[in-house]
């Protein structure tokens, strides 16, 4: 286990640690503001034209939502993990730049000048503070903000802007282009690997959302969103844990699966997967599945449902496209579980509970001697 | 190594990537555990470790790396699993005892 986990047990950081960092960092500005996320995904469910409730004055919210409100908070949020309160004024003035130099939902570019504009302003203010005279703190610290924050939209506008809408649209181009030849379920093979390594948000929040918006924007719903959120792939592996996995690990999986499943916290089910790493070939299979069923009923999602509880899924999608989502996950959820299972079963014979144990033990030495 | 002896630890924070899902989750659990020691338990995203006064550090090795990053001086406890871990198990009980916790 511990070797399976390179940069846990001891105190080195690999490549895994720094690209967890950044995907954390992306991932740290949208997930405090999924409650707006989901104010808008219901707000788009319900009323716009396709809707449960059609009803065109509420649906007029829809639109200034996705392409205002909720990027000017992700720039918010980046700015002040930089440089507090300052840093999340400059940040969301900066995204408002942005915002206005294209007509795609600036996420990606949200994510981009928040944080740069905060990182600029803290410098800018490391200089100031030295050299304001008494008395002219706030004069010089409203004008430093002001003029710098100006800047930060001009730049925005001009430059981040366009630069992202041309990178979103090569990447969205990417995404229907693997749609259109049907190797969508491919990128499982990615996905579900990199979830296990706790990457889990960094892909959903900081990579397949923000392309995910660009496509609901357009189109109504979007397939992005249930890439990496589809809770079929854990559900299937942990009911095979719970059937077949080591006797230590089938106490709790019960107890793992309505959290994981209904509460919609996947990282429970990774430990299981660390512990039996070839059982990822299952959460790939399923994974693939899932995509696959997707793709082929048509179906998408309003929002990210975050998090990837089965309740969070049905909230966000939009009528009609139960029966296929519902499909995908139960088709997931069987994939992942009959692959899991066979490899617990093969694996069984080779790996009795003793070794599991021994490997508890070595791991705690390993621990104990550093 | 970093080490903390149970009558100082007043405050126990648990890390995950966000610092609003699996860690809220184990939080909630361990603050039930050690209700009757006075220990308050909180939660927070990785990267704002060195921001939350704490004694001990709890998170998942998959993470544990970033937060000895973050928190280089603290003591950091690693958990395997998110539900009846050992270790876990082990710092209630160290905790209960008034035992020095360090490491691991």
């Amino acid at each position: 286990m511990s070797d399976f986990i390179p940069s846990g047990s001891g105190g080195q950081s690999g490549w895994r640690a720094g690209m967890q960092k950044l995907g954390g960092n992306l991932a740290g500005m949208v997930i405090p503001n999924i409650g707006a996320f989901i104010a808008w995904g219901l707000l788009t469910a319900l009323f716009i034209p396709t809707g449960w409730l059609p009803n065109e004055n509420f649906s007029s919210m829809v639109g200034p939502m996705i392409l205002n409100l909720l990027p000017i908070l992700i720039g918010y949020t980046g700015g002040r993990i930089v440089h507090g309160q300052r840093g999340a004024v400059i940040g969301s003035v900066a995204t408002v730049g942005v915002i206005v130099g294209t007509d795609i939902p600036m996420f990606l570019g949200a994510m981009i000048i928040g944080p740069l504009m905060a990182w600029i302003l803290k410098y800018i203010d490391k200089v100031l503070d030295p050299i304001t005279p008494p008395g002219f703190e706030m004069l010089i610290g409203n004008f430093s903000l002001g003029i710098a924050g100006m800047l930060g939209a001009m730049l925005g506008y001009l430059g981040i802007g366009p630069i992202v809408a041309g990178i979103t649209n090569v990447l969205g181009n990417g995404v229907s282009w693997l749609v259109d030849n049907s190797l969508l379920p491919l990128a499982s093979v990615l996905i579900e690997p990199a979830k296990i390594l706790f990457m889990n948000n960094a892909i959903n929040h900081g990579v397949l959302g923000p392309l995910g918006v660009v496509e609901a924007e357009e189109t109504g719903k979007s397939i992005l969103f249930m890439l990496e959120t589809n809770p079929g792939p854990g559900l299937g592996i942990l009911v095979a844990f719970w059937l077949a996995g080591p006797k230590l690990l089938r106490g709790s999986a019960p107890g793992a699966i309505i959290i994981h499943f209904l509460g919609g916290i996947h990282e429970i089910y990774f430990p299981y997967v660390l512990l039996k790493p070839q059982v990822v070939l299952g959460a790939i299979v399923g994974g693939a599945v899932g995509v696959a069923t997707f793709m082929v009923t048509g179906v998408g999602l309003v929002a990210t449902p975050s998090p990837g509880s089965i309740f969070a899924y049905l909230a966000v999608t939009p009528p009609g496209n139960h029966l296929g989502v519902l499909l995908g996950i139960v088709l997931s959820a069987a994939a992942s579980f009959v692959v899991s299972w066979f490899i617990l079963r093969l694996s069984k014979v080779d790996s009795t509970e003793e070794e599991f144990e021994a490997a508890q033990q070595r791991s705690k030495e390993m621990k104990a001697g550093k | 190594m970093a080490s903390v002896s149970a009558s100082d630890v007043k405050q126990i924070v648990v890390a995950c990537e966000a610092g609003m899902g699996s860690s809220v989750m184990v939080a909630r659990q361990l603050a039930k555990q050690l209700k009757s020691q006075e220990i308050t338990v909180v939660h927070s995203p990785v990267n704002q470790l060195a921001e939350t006064p704490h004694q001990i550090v709890l998170v998942h090795r998959g993470l544990s790396a970033r937060a000895k990053q973050a928190v280089p001086d603290s003591v950091v406890i690693i958990f395997d699993m998110f539900l009846g871990d050992l270790n876990i198990a082990k710092l209630v009980g160290a905790l209960q005892n008034g035992d020095t916790i360090s490491d691991g």
